[in-house]
């Protein structure tokens, strides 16, 4: 600092910069080398640094760290002293978008949104059966499963068609709909998930409505040569053995990533002998689910070029499982369970059974020049979708298979959904302000198969153009602004009955999905601001967001046999509309890091299926009629987090939520809705080690969940009683000469507890959630460069 | 931030009027109720309902569905089944589906009616299957295992 001081006596136009740096979590950082001209400083503990910037070199500031991508700024000339934030990512990052206009998505806790990053370190040690169940951890986060392998993302309440996953920057298109879905993501294959809590549209367009997850691959290998991983995993409680393997190469400014991971499971266990599915009783044989078994396949190409104002890069994915469905509880006829044929191996997956395809091609480029970054995704994917079941003559379907019908007999529903998508978007900087304007397109072609019916084959087509401005008042405080426009074409096609229904003294093919064709325009905002003078920060975001009705609101009109109950969609429900005001305050410092997230949401128009008290005789064949509706609904909760470090390498953490939902008008009128998660904390205590030597990133750590009760329910839920649940997790990265090795151990459950999770696909039937479970995994990188020229 | 902590604020302390919770009960224990578990009905003849439903609040509706049970689903809300028949194909199968709403939502119903059996129906294992909702559409189902000769 002398040298700065006495560098600035013999200089002339001096300004002063000043500034501070942090990592994406927002944790300042120390010890950053800032470097403008022959000017050379450093960071101190708080990640503030400041000098007198010479007037007449050249102003670049450039900063440095070890594992951390260096980050270069031009200053603007000024008069007045510079104040810069700077975040600076990771070395691993490489595919992060462009930086050099700053910070792109790095803000995370400036940003105005509730935005929450989990790392590849964060998923090691918390490796669950799927990704969501890995992230699950997260406040705010739960998942809809049916068991180990398959579990869709609910995010304060909402999940389905109101969670947008975002993979590789292209919105990842399912069967979203369905709780007995999973979502066909290969955890191994992600870097690092972003996790929006509250409405989006404004950038992801419908669905975007309840919360965003954002996935991002792992980064390539920042120097020339060859390297890879292999990561190990290991369950006990569903005798699961997976891996994956990835090799990756650089070569100047190419590369090319390759990856297969593999996953297979035997039916899982639960502390129970017996479950009642609706009122049946079932015996379990040695506490497992009869046919739960699966397996999955993933590989995954990626090969693209990286220079510092260009990158494009292709990824080529395909994702497979098959999984078998709880034989006593699929459908409302838990008809053939052979309990001797399903109970004689636990590995086999027999019938009832769903098999997934999901095919993806991306490329994703984007291109620096002066002020301006352009970035382009585009897109094709391809779910195929297929449920095995012998047939059963559900209604009034033939007692027996026709021979002539050319639905293989065991195909109960199939669903082929192509998308193609295409966004777009240019950033410019200018003064403090950074304004991004973007394209998002995307265009789905849905067919359907089976003997079964619940959806029509569909087409749509949408559109949405958008404006995002990040306006920096000051160092400190930040205003987002957002508007966009949004156009939906969608067109759903007639469906007919291959079988005879009697209706009076006639036997028909019913009709049960006429053609239908509907048009949805919507104007969303967003309107937000940050305010963040380290170590605390405040954000409060206020928008409006929509979501377009899905083909199952529009068109069903068939029998759930896993619910018992006729869904009838509504051809003339209007798209959604979300109003959410969304605050957060906290601190951060190096002892405490403490975020409160309150919200609060209000739809005009939540659609909702609505069971009703009456049954349908042609199209229902008698069972309870659900029709989709549309009703006001009133949202809010909070989050809590709270971690403390205690010394010595001990740290404690807080978890927490709360939600309530209420219906404000219908036929359910002060009722919840339904997959509303009861109040929970979570209590965590680690204790960090390190020997400096053969043991690195060495951790103990217990976590403690309370779970509330949950009686606010609403047809055909059932009250949920509290939980308490302990996990124990430990792990290390051990130097085996000169190769690390990553160790994780999880010991889920601990105690074997028998408890129920209200979000669960399996809660209807009253069946407790996983028994014990021991985790392992293990990773193994390894590499080999070339000698760099000197 | 104020408004928004007086409108949580202000959504908590509103009185909130108690919701229904409470499914609807079906009654088949009582002296004259019918199907009974494992009863035997005759081809040609009657197969005669009569159950009692009662809810807390308002029962919605009812439906029947009689369907064959050749292949042995387990499908029974009574623990003890019934000695089954061998499995067989079905050939011309009873099948009936009848829904009924009950006029004027009372909190409690006696169902009394009765089904015609065709002659020609395949004889053997049956299950003749209730489900009640209430008005807020709680269900309750309850599976009865009859034999048709």
């Amino acid at each position: 600092m002398l040298l700065l001081w006495a560098l600035s006596l013999h200089c002339f136009a001096q300004i002063q910069v000043s500034g501070q740096v942090s990592d994406e979590d927002g944790a300042p950082l120390a010890g950053v080398d800032v470097t403008a001209g022959n000017v050379k400083t450093r960071t101190d503990q708080a990640g503030r640094f400041s000098f007198i910037a010479p007037g007449k070199d050249r102003r670049e500031v450039v900063l440095s760290k070890r594992g951390f991508q260096t980050y270069r700024q031009i200053l603007a000339a000024a008069d007045a002293p510079l104040y810069l934030r700077i975040i600076l990512l990771p070395a691993e990052r490489q595919l992060q978008e462009v930086q050099v206009l700053g910070d792109r998505d790095a803000r995370l806790r400036e940003q105005p949104l509730s935005v929450r990053a989990v790392d590849a370190t964060f998923i090691r040690r918390n490796l669950g059966g799927s990704m969501m169940k890995t992230l699950e951890r997260l406040p705010g986060v739960k998942t809809i499963g049916i068991g180990s392998g398959q579990s869709k993302p609910l995010i304060r309440g909402l999940g389905f068609n109101r969670v947008v996953v975002v993979d590789k920057g292209v919105k990842h298109e399912g069967q979203q709909w369905g709780a007995d879905h999973g979502l066909e993501i290969d955890q191994f294959a992600a870097g690092r998930i972003e996790i929006v809590k509250g409405p989006a549209s404004f950038l992801y367009g419908s669905d975007a409505i309840g919360g965003t997850i954002r996935i991002e691959p792992p980064a390539a290998p920042a120097a020339d040569g060859l390297a890879g991983t292999f990561t190990g995993l290991a369950k006990s409680n569903n005798q699961l053995i997976g891996g994956s393997l990835q090799t990756a190469l650089r070569h100047d400014k190419w590369f090319a990533d390759g990856r297969f991971s593999y996953q297979d499971y035997g039916d899982y266990r639960v502390p129970a002998t017996q479950v009642n599915v609706y009122n049946y009783p079932v015996a379990l044989h040695r506490h497992q689910l009869r046919n739960t078994a699966g397996k999955e396949r993933a590989v995954h190409l990626t090969a693209g070029y990286l220079d510092s104002t260009f990158r494009s890069v292709f990824f080529l994915s395909n994702t497979w499982n098959k999984s078998g469905f709880f034989a006593n509880a699929h459908g409302l006829e838990p008809r053939r369970v052979d309990a001797a044929m399903h109970d004689a191996r636990s590995h086999d997956i027999l019938l009832p059974a769903q098999q997934v395809n999901h095919f993806k091609l991306l490329n994703r480029s984007s291109w620096q020049t002066g002020n301006q970054l352009f970035e382009a995704e585009l897109g094709f994917q391809r779910n195929f979708r297929q449920e095995h079941s012998d047939y059963v003559n559900h209604g009034y379907m033939p007692a027996i298979y026709p021979r002539e019908l050319a639905i293989p007999s065991d195909l109960e529903r199939q669903f082929d959904k192509q998308v193609y998508s295409l966004n777009f978007r240019n950033t410019l900087a200018f003064e403090r302000h950074r304004l991004t304007i973007g394209i998002n397109t995307e265009r789905q072609l849905n067919s359907i198969g089976g003997w079964s019916f619940l959806v029509p084959a569909f087409r749509q087509f949408s559109a949405g153009a958008f404006a995002v401005d990040n306006y920096q008042i000051t160092g400190q405080l930040l205003l987002q602004t957002a508007l966009r426009y949004d156009h939906v074409n969608f067109r759903s096609f007639g469906y007919s009955d291959w079988f005879a229904t009697p209706v009076g003294s006639e036997s028909l093919n019913l009709q049960r999905a006429a053609a239908l064709g509907r048009k949805f325009n919507s104007l969303t905002w967003s309107a937000g601001l940050s305010y963040s003078p380290m170590p605390f920060f405040a954000r409060l975001n206020v928008g409006r967001s929509f979501r377009v009705p899905i083909a199952k609101e529009l068109a069903a009109n068939g029998v759930n046999y896993h619910y018992f109950s006729y869904e009838r969609g509504n051809s003339q429900l209007d798209p959604e509309q979300s109003y959410q005001a969304d605050a957060g305050l906290g601190w951060k410092n190096s002892v405490w890091d403490i975020t409160l997230s309150p919200y609060l949401n209000y739809f005009s128009n939540y659609i909702y299926l609505n069971p009703t008290a009456d049954h349908d005789y042609s199209y229902g064949a008698g069972n309870q009629v659900f029709a989709y509706t549309q009703s006001r609904v009133l949202r809010y909760g909070l989050e809590l987090e709270l971690s403390r470090k205690i010394g010595g390498g001990r740290s404690i953490e807080v978890l927490g939520e709360y939600l309530h939902a209420r219906q404000l008008s219908g036929s359910k009128k002060g009722f919840s809705l339904p997959f509303s998660p009861p109040p929970s904390v979570l209590f965590s205590l680690t204790q960090e080690f390190n020997n400096g030597n053969w043991l690195r990133d060495a951790f103990v750590s217990a976590d403690y969940r309370l779970t509330a009760a949950q009686n606010n329910i609403v047809p055909p839920e059932r009250k949920t009683p509290g939980s308490a649940v302990a996990d124990l997790r430990a792990g290390a990265t051990i130097l085996a000469g000169k190769q690390p090795i990553g160790l994780n151990l999880q010991f889920r459950n601990v105690f074997d507890t028998k408890y129920f999770m209200h979000t669960s696909f399996y809660r209807l039937i009253d069946l407790p959630e996983m028994g014990r479970d021991v985790v392992l995994s293990i990773s193994i990188p390894f590499h080999h460069q070339h000698k760099k020229n000197p | 931030m104020t408004a928004l902590a007086c409108l949580v604020l202000a959504g908590c302390s509103k009185d909130e009027t108690p919701v229904d919770t409470t499914y609807p009960v079906i009654d088949l224990a009582f002296q004259g109720a019918s199907p009974q578990q494992c009863g035997t009905f005759s081809r040609g003849q009657k197969i005669s309902f009569k159950a009692r439903f009662s809810d807390n609040v308002a029962l919605g509706s009812y439906s029947v569905d009689v369907h064959h049970n050749f292949d042995h689903h387990s499908h029974s809300t009574e623990v003890s089944d019934c000695a089954l028949a061998p499995v067989k194909v079905p050939v011309k199968p009873y099948l009936l589906i009848r829904n009924f709403p009950i006029a004027g939502n009372p909190a409690a119903y006696e169902a009394v009616t009765e089904f015609d059996i065709p002659a020609d129906a395949d004889p053997g294992d049956y299950h003749f299957l209730i489900r009640l909702t209430d008005r807020e559409g709680w269900q309750t189902l309850k599976g009865i295992s009859i034999k048709i000769n």
